[in-house]
């Protein structure tokens, strides 16, 4: 191969891609017609190119995913066209909102926190943190561990044996203190509230809720840090199930992933 | 205010149609569907909250391209708030269902795992290009780099992916390989 070649072999992508200016192009036409090597790489070029296009276009879009998008799309509203007096007075509205937010704020701490709450999975998300916040952060209640028979009570015959299964489950630090349905929101729940001895006592909740219409987290597990709260949650079957701390991310996910096959297998059974 | 403001119907008739060629750009970028779906979906969301500032008939693929891009930076660096974990279960779900691939699959999935290996960098700037089919200063204008940046980029991922396919090649007659 000689400088021609070298030469020309290093404008072969740009030639086909039709990125050379015209002189260059033409040269390398020139050399191509003359010079058999040159014009078998080329051809190789273009059959490599050929074959990435022809791989990468066969990727399989998920059916499911325009609907998805247009649903998303339809429930989110565009900015609209400003001009600059929209601009300050949407500035004034926000300076408004937020001196109301913060009276709010100091008014209802559950709101505030779950305000914060972001992403299009927030509103399913919300749902278990509520009930954490309500029952377990915000309410007073003994830190004591309840009696066996207590919990076993509280959750009727339909759940009581939802408390050895999530033991088992559970580090060896961490004691399954409360047993319980609770409401929150207008909302049932089932509720275990766990503490762990190590490192100053960290709360984590349990929580089981009958799935509503249209609330979904498809698939695998999702994960969001709200405030100093760490969000777990899946769906199985006819349920929504969470685990939420004040952990730090990594331990709350494993404690969840830990628990969540056990729990599937679980909700299986308790859904009709 | 609302007669300026966009309609879903004309969004969604310049947007949708692109659809396919943004999921597989991020499906290649990313190296995983779910993410991909994401990441695409959460492209629309932000093209349709600022459709309004989108001039008609300026290139709209290209703008979808360019959100894509910029969704995929803030991803990667952790920005979304909302994280998937597969679970172990989920993995072995996906591991059994594998089926045997036909011989045209299978030199198709070398071909993408050959590109997946690429830099990151590089592998977008070869998507952008031998498969998008976006010229030169389109790429430097999505990936935010100067034109001299694109081209080495390209240069050096088209080299490791020939080197990579060249006995691929030969085996499922692509031709003789690289130089």
């Amino acid at each position: 191969m000689n400088t021609a070649c070298e030469n020309v072999r290093g404008h072969l992508d740009a030639y086909l891609s039709r990125e050379l200016p015209e002189e260059t192009s033409r040269e390398v036409q020139r050399h191509l017609e003359s010079c058999p090597q040159c014009a078998a790489e080329l051809e190789t070029r273009v059959r490599i190119r050929a074959k990435l296009q022809a791989a990468v276009r066969a990727t399989p879009v998920p059916v499911h995913l325009q609907a998805k998008i247009r649903r998303a799309v339809r429930g989110a509203r565009p900015r609209p066209r400003t001009g600059l007096w929209a601009v300050a007075a949407a500035a004034l509205v926000i300076v408004c909102v937020a001196l109301v937010s913060r009276l709010r704020v100091q008014a209802n701490p559950e709101e505030a926190i779950l305000r914060k709450t972001t992403g299009r999975l927030a509103a399913v998300l919300n749902v278990g943190l509520r009930d954490h916040l309500h029952c377990a952060v915000f309410r007073k209640y003994s830190k004591q561990p309840e009696a066996a028979r207590q919990m076993a009570a509280d959750l009727g015959p339909g759940f009581a044996d939802l408390v050895a299964l999530v033991q088992a489950k559970l580090p060896g630090d961490f004691r399954i203190i409360q047993g319980h349905h609770c409401n929150a929101g207008g909302r049932q729940y089932t509720h275990l509230i766990i503490a762990s001895g190590a490192g100053g006592g960290k709360i984590v909740s349990l929580i089981l809720t009958r799935r509503q219409t249209g609330e979904s987290l498809t698939g695998s597990i999702h994960q969001a840090g709200v405030d100093r709260f760490q969000v777990v949650g899946f769906a199985s079957h006819d349920y929504l199930a969470y685990v939420i701390s004040d952990l730090d991310a990594q331990q709350n996910l494993q404690l969840a992933a830990n628990l969540a096959p056990a729990l599937r297998e679980y909700l299986a059974e308790h859904s009709t | 205010m609302d007669s300026k403001l966009p309609q879903t119907g004309e969004f969604e008739k310049a947007a949708l149609p692109h659809l396919n060629e943004l999921y597989r750009t991020a499906a290649r970028l990313l190296g995983d569907g779910t993410q991909a779906e994401d990441v695409v979906q959460e492209t629309y969301l932000q093209a349709w909250k600022s459709f309004a500032r989108f001039e008609p008939g300026t290139n709209c693929r290209a703008w979808l391209f360019k959100i894509l891009v910029n969704t995929i930076h803030h991803y990667r660096r952790g920005w979304f708030n909302l994280r998937r974990v597969k679970e172990s279960e989920e993995i072995l779900e996906h591991t059994a269902a594998g089926g045997a691939p036909v011989p045209e699959r299978i030199a198709q999935q070398e071909i993408l795992r050959a590109l997946g290996r690429l830099p990151a960098d590089y592998r977008a700037a070869v998507l952008l290009a031998d498969v998008e089919e976006f010229s030169y200063k389109e790429i430097a204008g999505l990936l935010g780099v100067p034109i001299g940046t694109v081209m080495s980029r390209l240069s050096r991922g088209r080299k490791l992916l020939r080197e990579q396919l060249s006995e691929l090649a030969q085996s499922y007659g692509i031709g003789e390989g690289g130089a």
